[in-house]
């Protein structure tokens, strides 16, 4: 549709606000209320703009465009601009002048407006409206009831994007004000959202508070190092040290949206406990030059068998350096960044698949499919999504033996965890009564069927390939979105056994491709997975142990195997921000940089490269990973052939082109599905999205607001037999030893399992796991304690 | 002058009688249904159409093709709403016309869901009226009793429940969309127009939302026809209404009138003249929302057309009487008081506005007024009149503008002498 905005002419498809057609020609018109991914409201009135042939002056945040239509903003029509005028005189009436006190001065829409159209004095002699201030929403979030001009941006926020329906307007006349239901707290995790669309000062960040002026900052364009969501940031440092995450727009990946945890977990890079020297066994951890420290782990690879693990927060730069010199100079396939089976012998078709489900895809769906993901948790921004293609009809199933946050949104199958595979699979040749109905919808929807497949059922050797075979039969697409932030750039530069980059087998004939780039490789077909070269380690066979952004204690299945392979293998190398509890067993330290000090690219969960700034220098001697491996390379007389990110770039454009995928005959290796004998349950764990992780660090108002102390929670039926009540404390045992925690008897956890949360301060819960995220367990009632303490955490028994 | 006519509206006023079924009926009560029962839906909308009834919330637009919008193919159920949430300052015809003839509104209410094939209609009654909405409980009972409402009403297979709601005491509801969210559960705000709640009203469905003295005014018009309605009112503003006459006069209460009666004849036959033979000074037509109007407008019919061609609304006919001792900046502070007090929030001029004026105007009628408060109080009235979400606020705005239209030198005398020229104590009322 063609209309005329201030004399321009600008064409838009129909449906489009004025508002929106007008920032399409660079014409600003003033706003309060209107945001573009809110429902329109018409609270404030600021947007007043004449459309010819109406008697009244409209709202351009409400009025769709028409064909033909004349529209003149304040820039031409004086009526406008005065109406405009009149309407911030309003506003201004009761807002508070602390402007040189408030967060948001410098920064404030408020502000910059009253200054760009604003009448400049004030004719009101009255006393203003006066509220008891500030309100502790939450502990991240303070309410200034003064300053706010009641847009209704955070409480539609918390009614159309978030569900969390925690904000309401409460009274009304010039008494109306934000208000919460009494003793509750803001308990949402994308509570700091409402903050950052607050068009003035009256929500603020706690964190924040007072942290900083705008014109004292620096900041830079950054992706989030939480989850494999890739949500952009802008990063603000004051002085250097991080005070603040903002969510940067981009309608492709977060929208305008972060989760609290991306928000506000935002100090582990200036965490007291960060090591930026490079650090080498003498009698103790002793500070050396990068130099001394490479020449000595030179020696030790130059003698001995290395393994490589690696967590999935690196870049993908990173990844690709980390890749090439495990197999071109540690001579080795034994590098794994997982820490489950992945999705088995699909991978390599995900690794060079490319981007076949985008968030776009998720928005317009019509049916999606969600097995063993509990997005909020997990991926939150991806959750958001799911609630937006809900909003907008899309019918989302959810296979999960928790129930979920999408569940005011979504249909829930419950099932017991590992029966995700069993109830994905056709049964000669037919779908299983509960899957059935999904199947058709899915039929029909074509490509706009998604199915989903989660973290969780990576667990399980076959599930995620049924889930791809789910989707493949009904000609819908399909996405396995795994949880950390770049586990999909390591998966595609081939931080993997038997994966080189791109997807490409190191066991066919792809390897040539590889070797035409790297030259000839002196490695065996397949390499051990994580969890053989732990145990390599644990059983001496391995030499050089290199833990690269990871923490075997913490983030393996399997604490007592973490623990016997860092006693056992003979020199551990540790590269990382922090030592933390590696520190007594690392024999050296390489400083790495953290996410913000490094130039580079991520890769979202849909496959998405994304570039990260520098935001800032490297703090000390730390340096990005990549460069650290090419010295590594260099002082173990290897080259990895680049000094230069243009030069990592380059060869990386040769090996991370597009390429056509195959689906791999390689026969699954994997274990079978968790075994449970009779008058057993099966303990499922997985981590919620405030835990005790080490980027978590100094988020002490995150974990006050959102962090659930450790539990178990137990089905009625399972708690009814077992004699244990909701509250009470329980005794949780399984093959590797034994907890005692609060239950939670709960309806939503399915029949047959037990949930515990996988790294909550207080409880390490693979303290009870043997190499995989689910274990057999049976539990019994304790006698409550005559002390205050609820919990009482058993010491992993095989420790 | 005099006025004499057949009473409609308020024929059985005068017998309690009706306020039981029987009663009711044995004035022929229901018998406006059961016809109704006998003919298409289109065919009801056409006499209602034809009747030329308007609206008698305040809007005055007609109810025939306000039902006429009414789409009944969406798939979706239809409703019909009763706006009994009479708020409007001055107004209390629909209260007694509730409590005098409680089944002639069930009646209408019934034949306006016939009308658009509504099976739930709802009314949502003003939370003060506790008494109106036992009378109502009562008589929907019988009602039910009587097999005019529940399944297959009246003997016919139409099906139709009614609801009564009872509102939180906000004037906001009585706005129709506000209502709708109100009747929804939610906060009593209005809402984005388009969609109008002839498409997506209640629930998101097609649904007609009619004040209590309109659908009152139907069944008559069904049983006797639209040439018998236009007998009385104008050729545009035909029938009668009720009118609600208060303040300064000698008799105040609820009177039926013919439209196009003259405020003299309401005010002096009718009411009994200003009260203590003083003369009059201002008035309203209807309401606190509609501008005032003074003594020179005394000869103004009382009906649509003319009552806005004297630069005001004939509103809620509920007319408030001002004399020759009232100050007007007082009167229009304790106006405004309402409008700042029932503003419901959601946009600035009207949340703001109110609130500020309110303060101007209580500064002005104590003596502090400054000579620059009057451009500020004249720059109200524009800025917020047509400004804001919805119409409340232009009623706060047309009390604003009419007063300093009418009687600029009586604010400009405050403000010069420092006080009330008429000396009127000036109630300071803590909101």
């Amino acid at each position: 549709m063609t209309l005329a905005i201030d004399g321009k002419e600008v064409t838009v498809p129909a449906g489009t606000l004025i508002i929106r057609a007008a920032e399409q020609l660079g014409i600003e018109i003033p706003r309060f209320c209107d945001h573009p991914l809110l429902r329109p409201a018409g609270a404030c009135r600021q947007c007043y703009v004449r459309i010819e042939g109406q008697p009244k002056l409209a709202t351009s945040c409400t009025v769709p465009v028409a064909a033909g239509m004349s529209v003149q903003t304040q820039a031409s029509d004086d009526e406008v601009a005065d109406a405009q005028r009149a309407n911030l005189e309003f506003l201004l009436l009761n807002h508070p002048l602390d402007c040189p006190i408030c967060d948001r001065g410098g920064e404030c829409p408020l502000q910059d407006q009253a200054l760009a159209y604003g009448p400049g004095d004030s004719r009101f002699r009255e006393a203003k409206r006066v509220f008891k201030k500030p309100i502790p929403l939450s502990p991240l979030v303070a309410l200034d009831r003064e300053r706010c001009v009641l847009c209704a941006r955070c409480t539609r926020f918390c009614d159309e994007i978030s569900g969390d329906r925690f904000l309401e307007l409460y009274a009304r006349g010039a008494g109306e004000r934000v208000a919460i239901a009494a003793g509750e707290d803001f308990r949402s995790p994308f509570s700091g959202n409402t903050v950052q669309i607050c068009p003035v000062g009256a929500l603020t960040s706690v964190p924040y508070r007072f942290a900083a002026r705008p014109f004292d900052l620096t900041y830079g364009d950054s992706v989030c190092p939480h989850c494999s969501a890739g949500c952009n940031l802008r990063v603000d440092l004051r002085r250097g040290d991080v005070v603040r995450h903002l969510a940067r727009d981009e309608y492709e990946v977060n929208d305008a949206w972060l989760c609290d945890k991306g928000r506000y977990a935002f100090r582990f890079p200036d965490s007291s406990e960060r090591v930026t020297t490079p650090l080498i066994r003498d009698h103790g951890l002793e500070p050396a030059s990068f130099g001394e420290v490479l020449t000595s782990i030179a020696g030790w690879v130059d003698r001995g068998r290395v393994g490589v693990l690696t967590g999935g927060r690196l870049m993908d730069e990173d990844y690709y350096a980390l890749s090439k010199l495990a197999r071109t100079v540690f001579r080795t396939n034994d590098l794994d960044h997982r820490r489950d089976h992945g999705a088995g012998f699909v991978e390599g078709a995900i690794a060079g698949g490319g981007m076949p489900v985008t968030y776009r895809n998720v928005e317009e769906a019509k049916v999606i499919l969600v097995a063993g993901l509990d997005a909020e948790q997990e991926v939150p921004i991806l959750h958001l999504r799911l609630r937006k293609a809900a909003e907008r009809g899309a019918r989302i199933v959810v296979l999960h033996p928790r129930r979920t946050r999408l569940w005011d949104v979504a249909e829930h199958i419950p099932c017991r965890p590992g029966d995700e595979a069993w109830l994905l699979e056709k049964e000669e040749g037919r779908h299983r009564p509960e899957i059935e109905s999904v199947a058709t919808a899915m039929r029909e929807a074509g490509d706009a069927g998604i199915v989903i497949a989660g973290p969780r059922l990576a667990d399980h050797p076959q599930a995620v390939d049924r889930a791809r075979t789910f989707a493949s039969d009904a000609g819908g697409r399909f996405a396995y979105v795994t949880r950390r932030a770049n586990d999909r750039g390591a998966l595609v530069a081939g931080v993997h056994p038997w994966l080189l980059p791109n997807g490409r087998s190191s066991i066919d004939e792809d390897r040539a491709e590889v070797e035409s780039v790297w030259g000839p490789l002196d490695i065996p077909d397949r390499g051990r997975d994580w969890r053989g070269i732990l145990e390599a380690a644990a059983n001496r066979e391995i030499d050089v142990l290199f833990l690269i952004g990871v923490d075997p204690l913490r983030d393996y299945p399997d604490a007592a195997l973490a623990r016997r392979a860092l006693e056992n293998v003979p020199r551990k190398v540790v590269q990382s921000l922090e030592l933390a509890s590696l520190a007594r067993y690392a024999d050296a330290f390489l400083p790495a940089a953290a996410f913000l000090e490094k130039e580079g690219h991520v890769t979202t969960w849909e496959g998405r490269g994304q570039r990260l700034q520098r935001v800032r220098d490297p703090l000390g001697m730390s340096r990005p990973d990549w460069e650290i491996f090419a010295s590594l390379a260099l002082a173990c007389g290897g080259d990895l052939g680049f000094e230069t990110l243009d030069e990592l770039h380059e060869e990386m454009g040769t090996l991370l082109a597009p390429r056509a995928t195959r689906h791999l005959a390689v026969a699954d290796t994997g274990a079978a599905p968790t075994p449970v004998e009779d008058g057993e349950l099966l303990l499922f764990t997985y981590p919620l999205l405030v835990n005790d992780g080490r980027l978590s660090e100094g988020a002490d108002e995150l974990k006050a607001a959102l962090a659930d102390p450790p539990f178990v929670e137990i089905h009625p039926n399972n708690a009814g037999t077992a004699g244990v009540a909701d509250g009470s404390d329980v005794r949780v045992t399984t093959a590797a030893g034994e907890a005692t925690l609060p239950a939670r008897v709960t309806e939503h956890v399915s029949e047959g399992s037990l949930f515990v949360p996988f790294d909550q301060a207080g409880f390490a819960a693979n303290t009870l796991l043997q190499g995989r995220f689910s274990i057999a367990a049976t539990i019994d009632p304790v006698d409550a304690p005559a002390d205050e303490d609820p919990v009482e955490v058993g010491a992993g028994g095989a420790a | 002058m005099s006025v004499t006519f057949e009473r409609r509206l308020t024929r059985d006023w005068d017998d309690p009688g009706v306020i039981a079924i029987d009663g009711y009926r044995a004035k022929g009560g229901y018998e406006a249904l059961k016809n109704a029962l006998t003919k298409e839906p289109a065919a009801i909308i056409d006499t209602v159409k034809a009747s030329g009834l308007r609206g008698r919330g305040g809007a005055g637009f007609p109810a025939g093709v306000k039902w006429s919008f009414v789409p009944t193919t969406t798939g979706k159920p239809t409703y019909v709403v009763v706006n009994f949430d009479e708020s409007e300052p001055g107004t209390c015809n629909n209260r007694e016309l509730v409590d005098r003839d409680p089944h002639r509104l069930l009646e209408g209410t019934a034949i306006a869901a016939l009308a658009i094939g509504c099976r739930t209609a709802f009314i949502y009654v003003r939370g003060e009226y506790l008494a109106q909405s036992l009378v109502l409980g009562t008589a929907i009972g019988e009602a039910y009793e009587a097999g005019f409402l529940g399944t297959g009403i009246a003997g016919s297979d139409v099906d139709l429940d009614i609801v009564l709601h009872r509102g939180a005491g906000a004037y906001i509801c009585g706005e129709e969309t506000a209502l709708l969210n109100s009747l929804e559960g939610f906060r009593g705000q209005p809402r984005l127009r388009p969609p109008f709640p002839a498409v997506e009203g209640l629930y998101a469905s097609p649904t007609v939302i009619n004040n209590v003295e309109t659908l009152m005014s139907v069944p008559d018009i069904v049983l006797r026809g639209p040439e018998w309605f236009r007998e009385l009112g104008t050729e545009k503003s035909p029938g009668t209404k009720l009118f609600t006459i208060s303040g300064k006069v000698e008799r105040p209460g609820n009177y039926e009138l013919p439209l196009g009666t003259p405020l003299r004849v309401l005010l002096e036959d009718v009411a009994g003249g200003v009260l203590g033979g003083r003369s009059l000074k201002a008035w309203t037509p209807g309401g606190s929302s509609t501008p005032l109007l003074t003594a020179d407008h005394i000869d103004t019919p009382l009906d649509y057309e003319s009552v806005a061609a004297a630069g005001s609304l004939l509103g809620t006919g509920a007319v408030m009487v001002l004399d020759d001792t009232d100050c007007v900046v007082d009167a229009a502070q304790r106006m405004t008081r309402f409008y700042a007090n029932e503003s419901c929030g959601k946009c600035t001029p009207c949340r703001e506005g109110t609130w500020w004026a309110e303060r101007v105007l209580g500064r002005i009628a104590e003596g502090y007024g400054h000579p620059e408060d009057l451009p500020v109080m004249r720059d109200m009235g524009k800025h917020i009149m047509f400004r804001a979400f919805c119409a409340l606020a232009d009623g706060a705005a047309a009390v604003i503008d009419s007063s300093l239209k009418h009687f600029s030198e009586e604010f400009e005398e405050h403000v010069q002498l420092g006080r009330c020229p008429l000396q009127v104590e000036h109630e300071e009322v803590a909101v």
